[in-house]
């Protein structure tokens, strides 16, 4: 699959396929012309105008990359690289594109209102989530690793003030410290990594490093290559909640505005996961060294896979219980990266993508079902949740079961895929590993589905569903449930879909 | 090429199939219009199938009679009906086999129980569920059909299950009263445990033949002799369920809680003689097994003869005693199967089923005149007030006292004759020593009941005259015997006839009068030779021992006598309180249930709870637990998470620089 | 037979068979909350409309066809092989049929004390459920059905049970959960194991997987244990059997109803489509193990049934008894025991679901189970009396009821196959006699008290929803042919798999020494004759 064309030699200025750039040029555009448009306008434009923006933005951008994706799918190389080859269009990328700028549109869909009952609204939000999404497209299309730190911060120091957004909760603003002290600590990693990969080969460029890297492994000089491979699965570990790299998720998860919340369980971990896939199964694909990285994903995926379930079955706050489920599902799709082969990437990019619509729609029940405050989120706050607002009951137990991997929602086949593919590679342990996690986890969601559906005084005292639900949240939700269920039932439409995002390490191409 | 008159014979033969099919109709009228139908309909309808069935059974008979006896097995007629279980090798049908031996046994079946339809329609008088009492007796009585007619095992067994669910309702029929409900269940769980056997029986079958059905069975190929044995010894295990042998008979004494007709009819006349019915039917099998099974099925049926022979000695309660005398009785039935005289067993069945029935109907017509009392002790004189009855019972008592001509002697000296001569049985001498002493037993607590109900001074006043004719210092019960209706005489007085007459259907003195010998011979003659043993002794011989007997007889009458009839009321010594209970051995069995049996099965039921149930939540615990150890992790303090990244940062390092080397 | 190709080609009806339960409770779910009776209405028409799909596939169902019928074959997920693979053959069509019966007298014999329309919704989708288990021929499609029927079971539980309800919820999601946890990767091992063999492509199909000899003998062992391990816990077999007497005795009648009849022959079923026709070499060489937890089963759940104090949980624990009969048979490999086996899986159905209903009613009637504070019910109930004395005893195995002749060809299976085995497993004859007559004293026998004295006896409704109950039983019990016969040829065709996957094993048999019957007695008599005079003179 690594295709490798001549390298002309000559210094030229880097010729740029616009159109390749478009979904990026979109998400990124969008905020700047908007905020200054937005500084003289504010007074005179409806509140409601920053989100409506934000959520056009992304539908524009979806737009855009189908096209691109469309265009490159024909091609005998379904894909090509841009800037000299710095950022990669291909279907890989198209696709994590275009969930990346869902979770935004969602997102923004139903934020709106929450900030206003919060009342925190201001245009920054919108803009904040739009240029780290930005961030994200980056690292989704990265073909060289300065490209994709580059995206990384640009994505994580947007986040880190968005967790943080929240003025009037201690808890927001804790949380914004901690994630970015933590954040800045990955990333120094990240870079480190990055110097030694330089070192190692002599470029930043994946394809350049693909083929040196091949070269030393034959060579058996492998020491700085795998330096650098080491800090490179820190700093994205980190991005993606891997445990031992997760320990912020809890904290900023619980503290974080809810919107902000399920931008960081989709987008951002979609990113993540990008340049994971892009960096160690993609560039360093080669077997030889696939055999030597592979088990160190194993550690991770089971550390996250037990930390994940184990932890937060014994949690009695709902979003501290998302947030270790957003651990062990990291797990489940590092299974996928651990296969280390085709079916493996499109198993884990299949949950990516399940998992995206799955959180969204999660924290936009949470970000409705709890008042003014967005505190209330004990158990002990959901009881009798569907004896109030049962429809609303219903959308959530719809996810947290697609969650726990029950069949006919496209949480279960993301488990399915990456369980066939770890077995496909003969993983078995690391299979039952993960079907065991996903037992206990099935007790953690259950868990808030009971307290959802138990009845008595407790449950009348309970305050959450107490307000009424703006359809901006509605709308998000029933997206995402009958996107959850509907593609978990006529399940080829997706799979193929997915099947196509096959990532290309490709030179740039004169013809491109 | 059969001649035309046989070919009419033989349909009348194969008419069988309405014997067991009028009671099915009877019951299930009165299931479904019983009530509304009421009493005396409902009692009369049941008792007119059961008349029908009997009429059939007389056909039957008749038609059998037609075709030729012996060898020849033409008298062994099949009626297939349809299939009934049908799988891989294994397959039965509902046929009906019709031979001498299954003809003689409803011939009396249904003859005995019409009767005791009719005596029930005056005792169960008045009765709120009059009509259920009939449903249940058409139901009992097509089962016990089915288990005499089936032509296989299993279909027997049907039968035998059945009966066994109906003696369980009719002895449960007072429900209210725990003691009867309680009666029923030991009744059944008891049963279960000789069908246990049965089961197996049929099973190993199966596995040695490839067939249950009987033709198929006997007309197979030889089976080893230890299969033969395991299968009649599982068989007698059933039958040791069924009829009342040691160590199953407990439930009999407490069926008698039942309805005294249900007394009659099931626990004595019918169902409990099933087992030997049985036992006879596989006779090939008992005869292909080791020499040794049959002498223990006939110890076994000494030992119970004797056992509960000295029990009935010491119950006070009438029907107790009566229960006991059956258990007795039957256990001299069992010792005629062991000893391979079959068509004295089924002689003495038949008589015995005379005059037990009408043992049992007298005393539910002296229970009926004392106001339900049952306890002997508090009778007396009553042959005056209730001359049929006491006049009928009489002849019973005679009858099982072995006095001849009485149809008891005849049956039981068939059985000493068989036994005495029989040296193939293990110790047979001894063996008929000790059932003469069971027979002399049996005269002797007959007699006793007898003087302590009907003979002596009244010992209760008279409701009417008020008059005592004993003075006690004891208050004396106040009662007003009386004659029972026609419907409950009529069948004692008939019962009585054939008391007094059975015995003339097998007379020894010449081969000829052996009439029931010569007519079930057909059902045990196979590969050429009769399974029946046929006593070689000489007439002489023969005639000795009839004498002995009767003397035997006769001291146990005078003993009794003795010691019970007392012209001042008294009722006679008490035997030991030991020999009242049983020997101790019902106590200690159901002491044992109570006591450590139910400690068992409790200790199971916790031992599911706490382990294995607390095992499955202990797993939950753990998880739970080890969640909140790790959690300590997330302490909120930015420090330790980094730390906790730089430790891993450094595993990965450790870990790949040295898989690079 | 043209009838069939009809139903074949014409009208896809399994789908429709399995989509329609569920299509109501969408339609149900679109109905206002305030008409709890249109909801009602609702759910009883479709599952009486399935009821008619249901018959009218046994009506045209082939007698002598040992192959699967109906089949439907849509491509599901293409990419990886699965389809809606569905077909019936004689092992699933009475567990369908006892599937769609059972449906419609369990919503018609209870009205939910609260929020109506849910519950219907989730007995309607717990019937695609089960349905589409029986169906399925693709084990992908299998495993979501099999998994799904947890979600409506667990919600009926939860919302509509007593007592100690979310606990025994919970424990049954979970526990059985678990079980089918490790089976999804021991059917992704099977399937990949196959495709990896060259010259075959992904499948999930179960008939090209039983035909693919691509998966060595050691392998296959595994996997069948992971499989059984999630059959054993639904059957449930013991030790995994706990969280049946919590889920049985909390769930709302209609609940336990559907859990002991259909829910529970989910694991039998599988053991026999999935275990032992995927794996016979593995069942085969398992298979003592299988035999001897299902009679630890059988005399285990009898005594523990004993000792209950709660009457519905004292039916829970006969089921455990019953299902290891189930078991038993299965494992015992031979036409008798199978064929006896599914028989058993009916029968179980019918009795011990009409059981749950009666002490369901009775619960209504007395708001107790306790069996201590119950009494005498047989003199102000009679017609209950009555109902609950011919379930019992078919329970217990009489002979002429529909039990016996389940219970009975499993045992004659399982003595010519492993006599030992047999013998143990005829002991639990005698228990289950034991614990059901003495409840059945306690509850309906003996004096009443005041609080027992003013009970109901069943109405007509109730009447109505036994009758058919009591008319299976006792037609079972007297005549069960046609029901063997639809069974037998799948079942010969099983046997017959086994044994030709499984070197040096042959179906275990008799020793066959029948003879030809009396007339065979006759033969024999007349050839010795004259031999012996000795008995001559007794002819005459």
């Amino acid at each position: 699959m690594i295709l490798l064309l001549q390298d002309s030699g000559s210094f030229a200025f880097p010729d740029v396929d616009w159109g390749g750039l478009s979904p990026l040029l979109v998400m990124a555009g969008v905020p700047l012309v908007f905020l200054t448009v937005w500084s003289l306008t504010s007074h005179i434009a409806p509140r409601r105008t920053p989100s409506i923006v934000a959520v056009l933005g992304g539908i524009g951008t979806i737009v855009a990359a189908a096209i691109q994706w469309g265009r490159v799918s024909g091609d005998d190389v379904p894909g090509f690289s841009t800037l000299s080859s710095a950022y990669s269009v291909d279907g890989f990328s198209m696709l994590l594109t275009m969930l990346i700028a869902a979770a935004v549109t969602l997102t923004a869909l139903f934020a709106h209102d929450y900030l206003e009952r919060e009342d925190i609204n201001s245009a920054e939000f919108f803009v904040l989530l739009m240029l780290s999404a930005s961030g994200g497209i980056v690292m989704a299309g990265a073909n060289d690793l300065i490209v994709l730190f580059l995206g990384l911060e640009v994505l994580s120091i947007a986040v880190y003030v968005l967790a943080a957004s929240h003025m009037r909760r201690a808890e927001s603003q804790e949380a914004g410290i901690k994630y970015f002290v933590l954040g800045a600590f990955a990333s120094a990693f990240l870079l480190y990594g990055i110097a030694l990969m330089y070192g190692a080969t002599g470029s930043t460029n994946l394809v350049h490093i693909s083929e040196w890297s091949a070269k030393l492994s034959r060579e058996g000089n492998t020491g700085l290559l795998y330096g650098g491979m080491a800090l490179l699965l820190v700093g994205l570990g980190f991005k993606v909640a891997a445990v031992p790299f997760h320990s912020w998720t809890p904290d900023v998860y619980h503290g974080a505005p809810s919107p902000t919340v399920s931008f960081m369980a989709s987008a951002v971990k979609v990113a993540g996961f990008a340049g994971l896939l892009r960096v160690f199964n993609l560039t360093l694909g080669a077997d030889a060294l696939a055999d030597d990285w592979a088990p160190m994903i194993f550690v991770l995926a089971v550390l996250s896979l037990i930390y994940g379930t184990v932890v937060g079955v014994v949690q009695d706050n709902v979003k501290r219980m998302l947030a270790y489920s957003s651990i062990s599902h990291a797990g489940f799709i590092l299974v996928g990266v651990e296969a280390a082969s085709d079916d493996g990437m499109t198993a884990a990019l299949y949950y990516l993508a399940a998992y995206t619509f799955i959180a969204i729609g999660s924290f936009a029940v949470i970000s409705v079902a709890a008042p003014k405050g967005d505190a209330a989120h004990s158990l002990t706050d959901y009881k009798g949740l569907a004896s109030r607002k049962p429809v609303l009951a219903l959308a959530f137990t719809i996810l947290l079961l697609a969650q726990a991997g029950v069949p006919f929602t496209t949480g279960f086949l993301g488990k399915f895929f990456v369980i066939g593919a770890s077995i496909q590679s003969e993983n078995y342990l690391l299979a039952i590993f993960a079907m065991l996690a996903a037992v206990v986890g099935a007790f953690l969601y259950l868990r808030i589905v009971l307290a959802m559906y138990s009845t008595g005084d407790e449950a009348d005292a309970a305050v959450t569903g107490t307000e009424p639900i703006p359809w901006t949240a509605a709308l998000t939700i029933g997206i995402t449930v009958a996107f959850t269920v509907f593609f978990g039932i006529f399940a080829d439409l997706m799979v193929d879909l997915v099947g196509d995002a096959v990532p290309q390490l490709v030179r740039e191409t004169a013809a491109g | 090429m059969i001649a035309p008159v046989q070919l009419a014979n033989l349909q009348l033969v194969e008419l069988v199939w309405l014997v067991p099919l009028l009671p099915l109709l009877g019951f299930v009228i009165l299931m479904f219009f019983g009530r509304r139908l009421g009493e005396p309909v409902a009692g009369w309808l049941a008792t007119a199938a059961m008349g029908g069935s009997f009429l059939a059974s007389v056909l039957v008979f008749v038609g059998m009679l037609g075709l030729e006896g012996g060898e020849s097995g033409e008298r062994i007629v099949e009626v297939k009906l349809f299939d009934w279980v049908v799988a891989g090798d294994f397959s039965v049908d509902i046929g009906l086999l019709a031979d001498p031996l299954s003809v003689t046994m409803i011939l009396f079946i249904t003859g005995v129980a019409t009767l005791i339809h009719l005596y029930s329609i005056g005792y169960m008088h008045g009765d709120a569920n009059f009509s259920k009492f009939f449903v249940y007796l058409n139901l009992f009585a097509f089962s016990m059909l089915m288990l005499v007619l089936g032509d296989n095992l299993l279909l027997t067994f049907l039968g035998w299950e059945g009966v066994g669910a109906c003696s369980y309702f009719l002895i449960s029929f007072w429900f209210t009263d725990e003691a009867n409900a309680s009666a029923g269940k030991k009744a059944f769980v008891t049963n279960r445990v000789g069908d246990f056997g049965f089961m197996l029986a049929t099973f190993l079958a199966f596995f040695a033949y490839g067939s249950i059905e009987y033709g198929e069975m006997f007309s197979g190929s030889a089976i080893p002799a230890g299969t033969a044995t395991a299968i009649a010894l599982l068989v007698f295990v059933g039958a040791a369920g069924k009829s009342a042998q040691f160590p199953l008979y407990l439930w009999l004494p407490d069926a008698m809680a039942g309805p005294t007709p249900v007394s009659a009819l099931i626990h004595a006349a019918t169902m409990v003689t099933s087992g030997i019915y049985l036992l006879a039917r596989i006779n090939p099998i008992l005869a292909a097994s080791h020499d040794w099974a049959p002498s223990l099925i006939a110890w076994v049926g000494l030992f119970t003869a004797l056992f509960a022979a000295s029990i009935a000695v010491a119950q006070d309660d009438i029907k107790k005693v009566l229960a006991y005398s059956t258990v007795s009785q039957l256990g001299f039935m069992v010792v005629a199967v062991g000893t391979g005289v079959y068509v004295a067993a089924l002689f003495h069945m038949i008589t015995h089923a005379f005059f037990k029935a009408l043992m049992f109907l007298g005393s539910g017509s002296v229970i009926h005149g004392m106001n339900d009392d049952q306890n002997m002790k508090r009778y007396g004189g009553l042959a005056k007030l209730m001359p049929i009855t006491a006049g009928t019972f009489l002849i019973g008592w005679l009858a099982i006292a072995g006095i001849p001509p009485f149809s008891g002697f005849w049956s039981k000296d068939e059985i000493l004759v068989g036994v005495y001569d029989n040296s193939d049985i293990f110790a047979n001498k001894v063996l008929f020593v000790l059932l003469l002493i069971a027979a002399l037993l049996t005269a002797f607590y007959m007699t006793r009941l007898v003087i302590l109900t009907f003979f002596g001074p009244p010992r209760w006043r008279d409701e009417v005259t008020g008059e005592a004719l004993i003075e006690s210092d004891d208050e004396l019960p106040v009662r007003h015997p009386h004659e029972s209706p026609w419907m409950m005489t009529l069948p004692l007085v008939v019962l009585a006839g054939l008391a007094l007459v059975a015995g003339f259907i097998n007379l020894p003195f010449a081969s000829d009068l052996h009439f029931l010998g010569n007519w079930l011979e057909p059902s045990f003659y196979f590969n050429g030779h009769s399974n029946e043993y046929h006593a070689a002794a000489g007439g002489g011989t023969k005639l000795t021992l009839a004498v002995i007997a009767t003397i035997c007889a006769i001291g146990g009458i005078g003993a009794a006598w003795k010691l019970y009839f007392d012209k001042r009321g008294g009722t006679g010594p008490d035997a030991p309180a030991i020999m009242a209970q049983g020997w101790g051995y019902d106590n200690a069995v159901s002491n044992f249930m109570g006591g450590p049996g139910s400690k068992g099965f409790d200790a199971l039921a916790e031992f599911d709870g706490k382990v294995l149930d607390g095992a499955v939540n202990g797993v939950g615990k753990l998880i739970q637990l080890d969640g909140s150890f790790l959690r300590r992790i997330q302490n909120g303090l930015v420090r330790s998470y980094a730390v906790l990244i730089a430790l891993g940062a450094i595993g990965l390092m450790v870990y790949f620089l040295v898989v690079s080397t | 037979m043209s009838a069939v190709l009809a139903a074949n080609v014409g009208f896809p009806l399994l789908p429709v068979l399995v989509v329609l339960p569920v299509l109501g409770a969408l339609v149900i779910a679109l109905t206002p909350s305030t008409r709890p009776d249109v909801a009602r209405a609702i759910a009883l028409s479709t599952t009486v409309m399935t009821a008619a799909l249901g018959i009218y596939l046994l009506w045209n169902f082939e007698t002598s066809n040992g192959t699967f019928q109906f089949e439907s074959d849509q491509s599901w997920i293409e990419s990886f092989g699965i389809s809606w693979l569905a077909g019936v053959d004689g092992i699933s069509l009475w567990l369908i049929v006892l599937t769609v019966l059972l449906f419609p007298l369990a919503i018609f014999a209870v009205v939910p004390e609260h929020s109506p329309k849910p519950y219907y919704a989730w007995l309607l989708i717990l019937q695609t459920g089960c349905l589409g288990v029986f169906v399925a021929l693709d084990l992908f499609m299998f495993f979501v059905f099999f998994e799904i029927v947890l979600v409506p079971m667990y919600f009926l539980i939860a919302n509509w049970g007593h007592g100690n309800r979310h606990y025994a919820a919970m424990k049954f999601f979970i526990y059985t959960m678990l079980g089918s946890a490790l089976m999804l990767v021991g059917m992704l091992s099977l399937v990949w194991l196959h495709a990896k063999a060259p010259g075959n492509e992904l499948t999930f199909d179960i008939r090209e997987l039983a035909a693919s000899d691509a998966v060595g003998t050691n392998a296959a062992r595994w996997i069948f244990l992971s499989f059984a391990v999630a059959f054993a816990v639904k059957v449930p077999i013991f030790p995994l059997h706990t969280w049946l007497p919590d889920a049985h005795t909390e769930a709302p009648t209609a609940g336990s109803v559907i859990l002991a009849g259909v829910m529970l022959k989910l694991g039998t079923y599988g053991f026999l489509r999935f275990g032992l026709y995927l794996f016979p070499e593995a069942s085969h060489y398992f298979a003592p193990v299988f035999l001897t937890l299902g009679v630890i089963g059988i005399i285990y759940g009898a005594i523990v049934a004993t000792m209950q104090k709660d009457l519905k949980r004292l039916v829970a624990y006969s089921s455990v008894a019953h299902l290891g009969f189930i078991v038993l048979g299965t494992f015992s490999l031979n036409s008798e025991g199978i064929t006896g086996g599914i028989l058993q899986m009916v029968n179980h159905g019918v009795s011990t679901g009409a059981l749950f209903l009666l002490v369901g009613w009775i619960y209504e009637r007395r708001h107790t189970r306790e069996i201590a504070k119950l009494g005498g019910l047989q003199k102000v109930a009679p017609i209950m009396a009555a109902m609950f004395t011919v379930v019992m005893l078919s329970s217990i195995g009489l002979p002429g009821l529909n039990g016996f002749v389940g219970e009975y060809l499993i045992l004659v299976g399982a003595f010519v196959a492993h006599r030992w085995w047999a013998v143990v497993a005829a002991a639990g004859v005698i228990l289950a006699s034991l614990y059901l007559l003495w409840a059945y004293q306690r509850v309906f026998h003996g004096p009443i008290d005041e609080e027992n004295a003013d009970t109901k006896d069943l109405n007509f409704r109730e009447i109505a929803i036994m009758v058919p109950f009591i008319a299976a039983i006792v037609f079972m019990g007297i005549y069960p042919k046609p029901v063997i016969d639809r069974m037998e040829p799948s079942v010969d065709a099983l046997v017959m798999h086994i044994q030709d996957n499984v070197d040096g094993f042959d179906e275990p048999v008799n020793e066959g020494r029948k003879g030809d019957g009396w007339a065979g007695v006759q033969a024999a008599n007349e050839a010795a004759n004259g031999d012996d005079e000795d008995h001559a003179e007794d002819d005459e």
